[in-house]
């Protein structure tokens, strides 16, 4: 089987996946919070066990832990869905719960001396108020109907592989970027469903397993700090639709203006890592 | 008397091990791996067509060989996995990242073997556990005697070569094993050690 026919039968895959959860959880009222998150995480699992074959748990290879944050993280998301009447349950439960797990990918970076202790503390504490904070801002962004969401992640998910890809120059890392976005874009096509919406779990999960394969590109990859703040802050970009400044606006503005940022920023930041890439050796590798 | 007897008895049987230990570890002699003289390359088939050769710049040893008894002997590698070497720094950058050989949890590669066994005069069969990426597999190479000389400084070298196939997704190494790399990585040692 070819790569491409390979990668387009994973990323299909792992879509159908989260989108019968999303339908299950449109038609189950009741288990909608548990069911949006368990969409990505399901869907997200599913991915990486095409893409990178079965993971060890505990993982010896670090970089495994990407597969497990995918399925530990659904408590997180679950909470999300059900944060408006649990508020101080997400300020404190999620924020340690994500704390928790950015420890055991990065410990060894310590141990093997890449990082120093205060160095990598420094990180870890970073990347989790980090990630609770995108989590916080995103979430309610999975209540809204429509398209503009999940298109607006899936979109985050191309602008991300491509900076995994050339930045980070991490193939593996750019692919389950690129198709997490595609799990989350099947909720383009069900946004057709009367009443439908993702779930303010599946957005922050999503979000969460962005920051985790960002924070590895980091850590084990070469994408540097520069691109991984750009990327935060793209991934920060559609929830500006949430801002009252926004809500006053119309729904086509709403959607056009982070559709635009990510567009041009995001683009911009494809472009200069893939002349960066270029300009490294005279001699084109691809992969 | 009798317990003096028995006493000096023991002693002569104690002396006499201790003397069949020491001519044995005499005949056990020790050779750093020279670096310069040595060479650790590997080969891997490219999307099903043509071979990528590479190898890696930096790396020590030690090499302990006993000639008369070669159940002695024995050889340790301690490899820089960040000095994977193909000649096209981008694909050098690739191979340190998390889809080959993670170097920044794991930046070294490891050989220690663990028994000897002597085929012929020039070859012997060493078993030895290999460590990659945090995996240990245990592997077995025919190790072939090159030669044995002086350098142009007076000190005492010997060569040995061996050429083993290891499957890489063995070591979690999987990345692009559904076509666009092979599985099977042909790996060559060969090295000079010296004394």
């Amino acid at each position: 089987m070819s790569v491409i026919l390979e990668s387009a039968l994973t990323a299909g895959l792992a879509a159908l996946a989260a989108g019968v959860f999303w339908l299950l959880g449109w038609r189950l009222r009741r288990a909608y919070a548990l069911l949006s998150a368990l969409g990505v995480s399901v869907g997200f699992a599913v991915l990486y066990w095409r893409v990178q074959g079965r993971p060890d748990f505990p993982p010896i290879d670090a970089t495994q832990w990407v597969f497990w944050h995918a399925l530990l993280a659904l408590p997180l998301g679950w909470l999300a869905g059900i944060v408006p009447a649990y508020r101080w349950v997400w300020v404190w439960g999620a924020l340690l719960g994500v704390l928790w797990l950015f420890v055991p990918p990065f410990r060894p970076l310590m141990e093997s001396g890449f990082w120093s202790l205060t160095a990598g503390v420094a990180y870890i504490v970073g990347f989790a108020l980090a990630t609770w904070l995108l989590m916080t801002l995103t979430a309610p962004l999975g209540e809204e109907r429509g398209l503009a969401t999940p298109f607006l992640i899936a979109l985050l998910g191309g602008v991300s592989a491509g900076v995994l890809f050339y930045g980070a120059k991490s193939a593996s890392l750019a692919q389950l970027s690129g198709t997490l976005g595609a799990v989350v874009g099947v909720g383009v096509l069900l946004a057709f469903l009367r009443s439908f919406t993702i779930g303010r779990g599946a957005v922050a999960l999503a979000m969460l397993l962005f920051m985790s394969l960002w924070t590895t590109a980091l850590g084990f990859a070469q994408l540097t700090p520069g691109q991984l703040v750009v990327l935060y802050l793209l991934a920060l970009t559609p929830a500006l639709r949430l801002l009252p400044a926004m809500q006053r606006l119309s729904p086509a503005v709403r959607f056009a203006l982070p559709l635009a940022i990510v567009l041009v920023v995001g683009g911009a930041a494809v472009g200069m890592t893939y002349s960066a890439y270029m300009a490294q050796s005279g001699d084109t590798y691809s992969y | 008397m009798r317990k003096q007897t028995r006493f000096v008895a023991y002693l002569s049987i104690l002396a006499m091990l201790v003397g069949s230990l020491q001519s044995t570890q005499a005949q056990a002699v020790t050779y750093r791996v020279d670096p310069v003289h040595s060479f650790i390359i590997f080969r891997v088939k490219h999307l099903n067509t043509g071979f990528a050769y590479g190898r890696f710049n930096t790396f020590s040893g030690t090499i302990v060989v006993d000639e008369k008894n070669p159940a002695n002997s024995s050889i340790e590698l301690e490899i820089d996995a960040n000095s994977v070497d193909t000649g096209n720094s981008q694909r050098d950058d690739h191979l340190r990242n998390p889809d080959f050989f993670n170097t920044r949890q794991f930046p070294k590669i490891t050989f220690k073997s663990t028994r000897v066994r002597k085929l012929n005069d020039t070859t012997v069969e060493v078993q030895g556990n290999l460590t990659m990426r945090g995996v240990t597999r245990p592997i077995t190479a025919r190790v072939t005697f090159t030669g044995k000389g002086r350098n142009q400084r007076g000190q005492e070298i010997i060569g040995f070569e061996t050429t083993f196939t290891i499957r890489r997704s063995q070591f979690n190494i999987n990345y692009g094993l559904n076509g666009g790399l092979a599985d099977e990585v042909r790996v060559t040692f060969a090295v000079e050690g010296i004394r």
